[in-house]
C-alpha cells in the first residue's frame, strides 16, 4: 500500500523538474486565481486573452533588442520588459480605437490581439536565424521544462501583484463595484483600472511561461469563476479562486505524468473539471441545487388548495386521508406536497395528522382574503351569484401583494363578500408599527397621524394626534374617526386613503 | 462675513454646460438650493436629470461652469455629497453583502493603510438600523427585494455621513409598501438637516414627495415649490406631446 503511494505520488516528487513545476505552478496559478476575480466582475477576460497574445511579439522584440545589441542570448529580463510593452501597447491600442471609432470593445479587442499576435509570429520567421525560441513552447507553455529565471519572474510578480491587492482591497473592490460613488469620495478610479490592468499583464506574463498563450486565459478566469459559483463575498471568493488555482496545478500535473500528457493542458483540464463539478454541486448557485429547489417545488395550485382543505377542516390534527378526498386528488400526490410543505413550515405533523403552523395560517389567511375579494369583485362586475364562487377559486391563485391592494382600493376595501363573510384584514401593510393609510384599518384599531398624503384635502386632523376607527357607515362608505375627545370625523374614500397613520395595535 | 453655516447653499451650480458630442445634455444651467429639503428632479427621458445628478459628484467632465457644494468648489467636495444609484446600473450578482455595501460609505474616511475601526463599524449597524435592513447584514444584495436593495444604498449613503445626499430614480420600479417605506426614510434624513436631490420620473407624485422641483430638459426650465413648477404651460413646452401625463395630473387635481 506505501509502496503503491509512493510510486504513485512520491516518486515524482523526488524528481527536480516535477516539484519545481509544483512550485512555480502553484505560486502562478495562486496570483491568477486572485486577479482573476477582478478580471471576471469587470468582465475583462477578453482582454486577458489577448494580452497573452499579444506578448509573443514582445518577447521576440525583447530577444532580438539585446542579441543585436549586446550579443546576448535569451536575456530573461528583456524578454519579461518586451511583454510588459508589447501589453502596454495593445491595451493603449484597444482604448484608443473603441474610442475614436464607432467599433464596439471586444471588436477591437479581437482585431488587436490576432493583429499584433500575427505581427510576433512574423517576426520572429524573419530572424529565425537570431532568435532561438521555440513557438510551440509558447503556445502551449512548458511548466515541466520550467528554467530558474521564469521561476523567479514568478516570485517576484506573485509578490509583487499580491501586495498590491491585499493593500488596495477596499479600493478594487469600491471601484469595480460602483466607480461612480468610488470618484464621488475621491478615489483615482483611472489609476486603479490601470493598476489592475497593469498587474493583470504581468500574471498573464508568468502565467504565459507555465501553461502557453492559449491556457493562459483559462488559469485567469477558470479559478475564480469556480469560486465566484461558491461564496457571496470578495475576499473569500479570491481565496477560493487561489486554493482552486493551486489544486488544479497539483492535480493536473499528476495528471500529466500519469497519462504522458503535456503539462498544461493537463493542468488546464483538472481546472475546468473542477469547475464542472463546482457548477454541478455547489451548494447554493450550483445547478443541482437548482435542480433540487424546483423539484421540491409544489404546484401552487396543490399547496394552496391542501391548505385551504386544512383550513376548512378544523386547522388542527386533520388526517391527510380527508383532505386527499376533500380536494379530490390522489393520496400520494397530497403525502409528497405535504412533507414538502412540513420543511417549509407551513404545516405540522403527528401520526398522519396535520395542523396548521403560525406562517400556514397567515398563508391560508392571505388565500381568504384574495378568495372573498375576488369575489366581491365579480360582484361588483356583474357576475351571477351561482358562478361567482367557482370563478373565485381559480382567481384566488393569483394573489400577488399589488393586485390584492388593486381590488382592494377599486372595491372600496370592502369589510364583507357577497356571501356576508368577513373579508379578513390587510395584514401585510396595517401590522402594528406599520404606517398605512386610515382606508385599511378595522373598525376598533388604534393609530397615530403620520402626514395628509394631498394637502388639497381639508381634513382637521394634526400628525401625531391618537385617533381610533368607529363602525364604518354607509354600507362601508364612510369611515370613522374618533378623536381621543371622543369627536367623530367622516371620510369618503378618497380622504381615509390620503391619511397615513401609525398602528398602535 | 463669516456666514451661519446653515445659510450656505446645498448646491450652487453657476452656467453649467456638459456635452457628451454635438448636443449639449445641459445647457447653461444656474440654480441655487437651500440646505434640509427633498428637492424632486424632473424632466422627460433623455433630459439630463442624470447628467445633472453626476455633475453634482463631480463624475462627468465640465464644458463650462461652475458647482459649489455647501460653499466649497466641487473639486474640494470630495465625500461631502453621497449618492445612491439606479437599480439597473448595479451589479446585483457582485460577490458583496448588505453591510459591505454600507461599509463602502465609510471608505472615504478610512486611511489606505488601516482597515475598518470600530467606530466605522458601529455607524454602519447604526445606519442598517436606521433604514431596518439590520436582520439581513449577512445576506448577499441579489438576494433582497427591490425595495430592500435600495434601502441597503440608503444606509450606505447615511454611512457617509454626508449633507447632500443624491439618489437616482429611488421610486423606480417599486411597489406603493416600499415607496412609502423609502420617503419615511428620506423624511427623517432631512428632518436631520441633510439635503436630498431625488431624480423622479413620476409627475403624479411629484407634488406629494417633494419640498420643490427641479424641471429640467437640458436647460433649467424652473426650480421652486410643486405648485408653481406643475404648470400645465411650462410641462406642455417641456413635455411634448407626452399627453397621458396631464391626464393624470388633471385627475388629481395637480394642475
Amino acid at each position: 500500500m506505501t509502496d503503491w503511494l509512493y510510486q504513485t505520488f512520491g516518486i515524482h516528487l523526488t524528481q527536480t523538474y516535477f516539484l519545481k513545476a509544483l512550485i512555480g505552478g502553484s505560486i502562478v496559478a495562486c496570483v491568477c486565481g486572485v486577479v482573476g476575480c477582478l478580471v471576471i466582475l469587470r468582465r475583462m477576460a477578453f482582454l486577458g486573452d489577448a494580452l497573452s497574445h499579444a506578448m509573443i511579439a514582445g518577447v521576440v522584440c525583447g530577444y532580438l533588442f539585446m542579441k543585436l545589441a549586446f550579443g546576448i542570448e535569451a536575456n530573461a529580463p528583456a524578454m519579461l520588459i518586451g511583454s510588459i510593452i508589447a501589453a502596454g501597447i495593445t491595451v493603449a491600442l484597444i482604448g484608443f480605437v473603441s474610442k475614436a471609432s464607432r467599433l464596439k470593445e471586444d471588436t477591437v479587442i479581437g482585431i488587436m490581439y490576432c493583429g499584433i499576435f500575427a505581427l510576433g509570429i512574423v517576426i520572429l520567421s524573419i530572424f529565425q536565424k537570431h532568435v532561438h525560441i521555440d513557438i510551440m513552447h509558447f503556445i502551449m507553455g512548458d511548466i515541466l521544462g520550467i528554467g530558474d529565471s521564469d521561476m523567479w519572474l514568478t516570485v517576484i510578480v506573485a509578490v509583487i501583484v499580491l501586495t498590491v491587492i491585499i493593500l488596495f482591497f477596499r479600493f478594487f473592490q469600491i471601484t469595480s463595484f460602483d466607480p461612480i460613488m468610488a470618484a464621488s469620495i475621491g478615489i483615482p478610479v483611472l489609476l486603479f483600472d490601470y493598476i489592475l490592468t497593469t498587474c493583470m499583464s504581468f500574471v498573464v506574463v508568468s502565467a504565459v511561461s507555465m501553461v502557453g498563450v492559449i491556457l493562459s486565459v483559462g488559469l485567469l478566469i477558470t479559478p475564480a469563476a469556480t469560486a465566484y459559483l461558491l461564496t457571496d463575498r470578495l475576499n473569500r471568493m479570491m481565496i477560493i479562486a487561489a486554493i482552486s488555482g493551486v489544486t488544479s496545478v497539483i492535480g493536473g500535473l499528476y495528471l500529466s505524468v500519469w497519462l504522458n500528457a503535456a503539462g498544461g493542458v493537463s493542468i488546464m483540464l483538472f481546472c475546468t473539471l473542477q469547475f464542472i463539478a463546482v457548477l454541478i454541486f455547489a451548494p447554493r448557485y450550483g445547478l443541482m441545487a437548482d435542480w433540487l429547489r424546483r423539484k421540491r417545488l409544489v404546484p401552487q395550485q396543490l399547496l394552496e388548495d391542501i391548505l385551504r382543505s386544512v383550513h376548512k377542516l378544523g386547522g388542527e390534527n386533520v388526517p391527510i386521508s380527508n383532505i386527499a378526498n376533500s380536494i379530490k386528488v390522489e393520496l400520494g400526490k397530497v403525502k409528497k406536497a405535504i412533507t414538502s410543505m412540513i420543511s417549509e413550515g407551513l404545516l405540522d405533523k403527528q401520526n398522519s395528522q396535520v395542523t396548521l403552523t403560525g406562517k400556514g395560517q397567515l398563508h391560508s389567511k392571505r388565500m381568504m382574503r384574495s378568495h372573498r375579494l375576488w369575489e366581491s369583485y365579480l360582484k361588483h362586475v356583474g357576475m351571477e351569484m351561482e358562478k361567482i364562487h367557482d370563478q373565485a377559486e381559480q382567481l384566488e391563485h393569483i394573489h400577488d401583494e399589488e393586485t390584492v391592494d388593486y381590488i382592494d382600493d377599486k372595491l372600496g376595501h370592502p369589510t364583507k363578500d357577497p356571501h356576508g363573510e368577513e373579508i379578513p384584514e390587510d395584514f401585510i401593510h396595517t401590522p402594528k408599527g406599520e404606517i398605512a393609510p386610515v382606508s385599511l384599518l378595522r373598525t376598533g384599531r388604534h393609530a397615530e397621524i403620520q402626514r395628509i398624503k394631498d394637502n388639497t384635502i381639508d381634513i382637521q386632523l394634526t400628525p401625531g394626534e391618537m385617533i381610533s376607527l368607529g363602525e364604518r357607515q354607509d354600507n362601508g362608505a364612510t369611515w370613522v374617526v374618533i378623536r381621543e375627545d371622543g369627536e367623530q370625523i367622516y371620510l369618503n374614500h378618497k380622504q381615509a386613503d390620503a391619511i397615513l397613520v401609525k398602528t398602535i395595535d | 462675513m463669516i456666514t451661519e453655516s446653515r445659510e450656505v447653499a446645498a448646491f450652487s451650480v453657476k452656467n453649467l454646460t456638459v456635452s457628451y458630442g454635438p448636443r449639449p445634455a445641459l445647457l447653461d444651467v444656474s440654480v441655487e438650493v437651500e440646505q434640509g429639503q427633498l428637492i424632486g428632479v424632473i424632466g422627460p427621458n433623455g433630459s439630463g436629470k442624470s447628467t445633472f445628478i453626476k455633475s453634482l459628484l463631480g463624475f462627468v467632465k465640465r464644458d463650462f461652469g461652475s458647482i459649489e457644494i455647501l460653499g466649497q468648489p466641487i473639486e474640494k467636495a470630495k465625500g461631502m455629497v453621497a449618492y445612491v444609484p439606479q437599480r439597473g446600473s448595479v451589479d446585483w450578482d457582485y460577490p458583496i453583502t448588505v453591510e459591505e455595501v454600507a461599509l463602502m460609505g465609510r471608505y472615504g474616511n478610512i486611511p489606505w493603510y488601516k482597515s475598518a475601526s470600530k467606530e466605522d463599524k458601529r455607524i454602519v449597524k447604526e445606519c442598517l438600523d436606521m433604514v431596518r435592513m439590520s436582520d439581513f447584514r449577512k445576506r448577499q444584495i441579489g438576494q433582497l427585494s427591490g425595495g430592500q436593495q435600495q434601502r441597503v444604498f440608503m444606509a450606505r449613503a447615511l454611512a457617509q455621513g454626508a449633507d447632500l445626499l443624491l439618489l437616482d430614480e429611488p421610486f423606480a420600479g417599486v411597489d406603493a409598501a416600499t415607496e412609502n417605506a423609502i420617503l419615511d426614510v428620506l423624511e427623517s434624513a432631512k428632518a436631520a438637516g441633510r439635503t436630498l436631490v431625488v431624480v423622479h420620473h413620476d409627475l403624479a407624485t411629484a407634488a406629494e414627495y417633494f419640498d420643490k422641483l427641479l424641471l429640467i430638459k437640458q436647460r433649467l426650465f424652473a426650480y421652486g415649490d410643486p405648485s408653481a413648477v406643475l404648470k400645465e404651460d411650462l410641462l406642455s413646452e417641456v413635455y411634448e406631446g407626452e399627453l397621458k401625463v396631464f391626464a393624470t395630473l388633471k385627475q388629481n387635481g395637480h394642475i
